[in-house]
């Protein structure tokens, strides 16, 4: 008759190993589960809802990060790709050039490129955006609105006390959804998701 | 001890030294990298040129009799006011279905507005598919197209393609397409009389946009502004012949502006708002052709509003995109003309346009206040020329109109917004009256100027054109 019995320091090792991977899938399911809870829709987030923006400038100003956490975007599909920007040129600027006594951002965070006759692309430099708002009032006055403001959550301190939202004129900061944190543009359209603003 | 205490001093009186140098040294600014002209990589203009013979092709798709006698001859009517005299009544207020809409024809994008004479519609079209610039004629009564008359041409969207209105008489229709190409025409029978390019004859620089100036025809003569070479020029109307051309030196561009006559102190003037300058040019007379006045102290980028003129020799000056208005004086002097500037502001401080131009009535302007002016921006404003920048009245925060086009006929004026709404409003000099507001379609840009003629009011947005029927 064969002993089946096996010996105690394998059956140590086993329940040491057994003990272990539970250990980690807990762990892992913890992680997981505290991860998915965070990106519930129940978490919210400010943001500003860019058809309420009226351009006063104090996101520059007011932010608690320096330079500001909010930036300009571009909703390129938007855009009119016009030679005249509003959003680029000083009003009534001299010239349509790349000269800095014709562009109207105060840091030159607007890159201008030529594509073809009439088409010029906007692009926003946003290590040098200053959140002021000056190239958004001048698209929204006289080009399609293509340009206009969003907190960028990767440099907002989600502190929860929004310090521009305390004093935004329009109150055009709002709270959304921790997982769909941006309200751009073409995608975001008032009125819901689909509708027209 | 005393030892080290120098040590220590002297050492700190070399740090300081140090940190003393490399702050006189330090360039803060070495970061920095200019903004200098030509970064966008901006070439030379790769547009195709075309060869463009004007008026090539003609299609005829029917025929048409009308009893309609009304006509809406060119940019801002017979009198460039747009104001409707002698007008047929029209409808108090409007309930249900009223004002109805009779026809509508699909158009390529722009902002061109038509013209009519008893019956027929005629308005500048671009066909995107066919790259065909076209003068096309409907019937007013159903908007059926009786005929086009077109030609081969290159155009790019940019906001639109067509924007002109033609000058009709009984016996020609006058054009301009999106690239300065001049059209003259039979008006029956599209019949092709002459054509000119202005950017070959003349260097003339295609306005962004395209070309926004209306022609203007008087008596037997075309009347064009093409900026290059000639500031202006005359053509006769029957055979193409170019009969006077204004000198340019100051290097004068055409704007989206239209030329005005002016008669002030009896002498009648062609009045032309250009990018560079404003400036009247001698209707008659021995120095016909002739420039009488410029200022060059009226200066925009973009100029698309007509010069509004006043019998005592004020001239309002307008423009959009942060250009704002000027006010000034003409006066003649001796066989000359002096030039004041009365008052200069921006649109945030009195009545500016951007696209459309002030109506005078009733010795008061009504003008859409544009986009960048403010609190009061899109509302519809009424000042005194005495005091443009004193505002009379205004529509209010809820009476915004965009860009859209305005008129007056039978004492009621026509305001259209940008999102195809029409507003009927008592044109009154001391308060804003309105009669009646009805959203006609969904429309989008809608700044094409209106045309009204047997109680039928034309009107646009970027892609479609309505016939509205508005009489009693």
């Amino acid at each position: 008759m064969s002993d089946n019995k096996e010996p105690k320091s394998i059956e140590r090792r086993r329940f040491i190993r057994s003990g272990m991977q539970m250990a980690l899938a807990v762990s892992l399911g913890g992680v997981a589960g505290i991860s998915f809870l965070k990106a519930t829709p129940k978490d919210l987030v400010w943001q500003i809802d860019p058809f309420k923006c009226v351009q006063c400038g104090r996101c520059a100003t007011e932010c608690v990060v320096t330079p500001s956490a909010v930036k300009c975007v571009h909703a390129y599909a938007l855009c009119g790709y016009c030679d005249l920007c509003g959003g680029y040129l000083k009003p009534d600027a001299n010239a349509r050039s790349t000269a800095a006594e014709n562009q109207l951002c105060p840091t030159a965070a607007i890159k201008r490129k030529f594509i073809e006759e009439p088409y010029y692309e906007y692009e926003i430099i946003e290590d040098l955006c200053i959140g002021c708002a000056k190239c958004v009032a001048g698209c929204t006055a006289f080009g399609n609105g293509s340009f206009h403001l969003q907190i960028r959550h990767n440099l907002c301190k989600n502190c929860n006390d929004c310090a521009i939202a305390r004093v935004c004129p329009a109150e055009a900061f709002v709270r959304v959804p921790a997982d769909t944190p941006y309200l751009i543009k073409g995608d975001f359209t008032k009125g819901g998701k689909g509708k027209k603003a | 001890m005393e030892k080290n205490i120098k040590y220590i001093l002297w050492s700190v009186i070399g740090v300081m030294l140090i940190l003393f140098l490399w702050w006189l040294l330090k360039d803060p600014t070495n970061q920095f990298v200019e903004s200098t002209p030509g970064e966008d990589n901006k070439g030379t203009d790769s547009t195709v040129v075309d060869v463009v013979n004007i008026g090539e092709k003609f299609e005829s798709f029917g025929t048409s009799t009308s009893g309609l006698k009304g006509t809406w001859t060119r940019f801002r009517g017979a009198d460039f006011d747009n104001i409707v005299k002698n007008s047929q009544p029209l409808k108090n207020s409007w309930s249900g279905d009223q004002p109805e809409i009779l026809w509508s024809v699909e158009l390529g994008e722009g902002h061109a507005g038509p013209a009519i004479y008893e019956g027929k519609v005629y308005l500048m079209d671009y066909d995107e598919v066919k790259r065909e610039d076209a003068l096309r004629c409907f019937s007013l009564e159903d908007g059926k197209e009786l005929w086009r008359r077109s030609y081969k041409l290159s155009v790019k969207r940019n906001h639109g393609m067509s924007r002109t209105v033609p000058a009709v008489t009984p016996e020609y229709v006058l054009t301009i397409g999106p690239r300065c190409h001049v059209m003259c025409v039979k008006r029956e029978t599209g019949d092709l009389v002459w054509g000119l390019d202005m950017v070959q004859q003349y260097q003339t620089e295609v306005p962004l946009w395209f070309t926004g100036q209306c022609p203007m025809i008087d008596g037997n003569k075309a009347i064009l502004a093409p900026g290059g070479t000639s500031v202006m020029v005359a053509v006769d109307m029957a055979t193409g012949k170019v009969l006077w051309e204004t000198p340019n030196p100051g290097g004068i561009k055409m704007s989206h502006s239209s030329i005005m006559p002016w008669t002030f102190k009896g002498k009648k003037m062609y009045v032309y708002s250009a990018v560079g300058a404003v400036l009247a040019v001698s209707a008659e007379g021995a120095d016909e052709g002739k420039i009488l006045w410029k200022s060059t102290a009226w200066n925009h980028a973009v100029v698309a509003p007509a010069p509004v003129c006043f019998p005592d020799g004020k001239v309002f000056l307008t423009a959009g995109y942060g250009a704002g208005s000027m006010m000034i004086q003409v006066t003649p002097s001796g066989t000359e003309y002096k030039v004041d500037v009365l008052k200069e502001f921006s649109p945030k401080d009195g009545m500016a346009c951007e696209q459309q131009t002030p109506v005078l009535w009733d010795g008061h302007m009504f003008a859409i206040q544009p986009k960048d002016a403010g609190p009061l921006r899109n509302q519809l404003v009424c000042v005194s020329p005495d005091d443009v920048t004193k505002v009379i009245w205004t529509s209010g925060k809820d009476g915004r109109f965009g860009l859209g086009p305005y008129l007056i006929a039978d004492n009621k004026m026509y305001v259209l917004s940008d999102d195809g709404t029409l507003t009927m409003i008592k044109p009154d000099s001391k308060k804003y009256v309105q009669m009646a507001q009805k959203k006609l379609f969904d429309g989008h840009d809608a700044w094409g100027p209106m045309a009204i003629a047997d109680g039928r009011l034309l009107l646009r947005d970027a892609k479609t054109m309505y016939c509205v029927n508005i009489s009693q």
